[in-house]
């Protein structure tokens, strides 16, 4: 991480963002291909969303909750980071 | 997400065989030291100028068809991965260029690592970070 990192935006002002895209794909009994092909992206860009290595843009971001068929807001969140 | 000028997924390949076919050619140039003809002519293409001119365009070209084709699934990721490895090998390459300002006179080498530094060091480290992510991916089955 740090500066060479290929994500410079994860942490902001002290605000982490977080979200449940896992259990969500638990709930919906999908595997991170299957929501990479319904959004069109790559399998790691879902990956790395889901470990909180790279925050995705805002279209993205709701694609993904449509693709749940959930509000924004259920699925990603702001948190304290440290 | 839309092409935004890159080409085509092959042009990979194109690029990697001009950039291997261009290695022989410039290391027989490089160790043989050959020159055909009149070597004591200096215009503008002349035998020895027009064999440079040759080999570089192959290589900058092949170099720069390996680095701008498109990944396979081109998206927001890859895009940001490639801006801050371009940003990486600018620095880089301005790094380069004013310690070999500074210390060197020898301008024509200077301008030969200009044309390839920037590209083979931002290739290098679009890879490896791509490298890195799939194998984040594969570990996590």
């Amino acid at each position: 991480m740090g500066y060479f990192s290929p994500q410079p935006f994860i942490k902001q002002g002290g605000v982490i963002m977080k979200n449940n895209i896992r259990v969500e794909r638990a709930i919906k009994n999908i595997t991170q291909a299957d929501l990479a092909e319904q959004v069109n992206v790559s399998r790691q860009t879902i990956n790395t969303i889901e470990s909180n290595k790279y925050v995705p843009s805002t279209v993205l971001a709701l694609k993904i909750a449509r693709a749940f068929g959930k509000p924004l807001e259920d699925v990603f969140m702001l948190e304290e980071g440290d | 997400m839309k092409t935004r000028l890159l080409f085509p997924y092959w042009c990979r390949y194109l690029g990697l065989a001009l950039f291997l076919a261009h290695v022989p050619v410039a290391l027989f140039r490089k160790t043989m030291d050959f020159d055909f003809g009149d070597t004591n002519n200096d215009n503008l293409f002349n035998n020895h100028h027009v064999f440079f001119i040759l080999t570089a365009l192959v290589m900058v070209i092949g170099l720069f068809l390996i680095a701008f084709a498109r990944e396979k699934v081109e998206d927001e990721q890859i895009w940001q991965i490639r801006l801050d490895s371009l940003r990486w090998a600018i620095y880089l390459n301005y790094l380069i260029l004013i310690i070999s300002l500074v210390f060197t006179k020898d301008v024509y080498h200077i301008l030969e690592l200009n044309l390839w530094v920037p590209l083979i060091f931002f290739i290098i480290r679009f890879r490896w970070v791509i490298f890195r992510l799939n194998r984040s991916l594969s570990r996590e089955g």
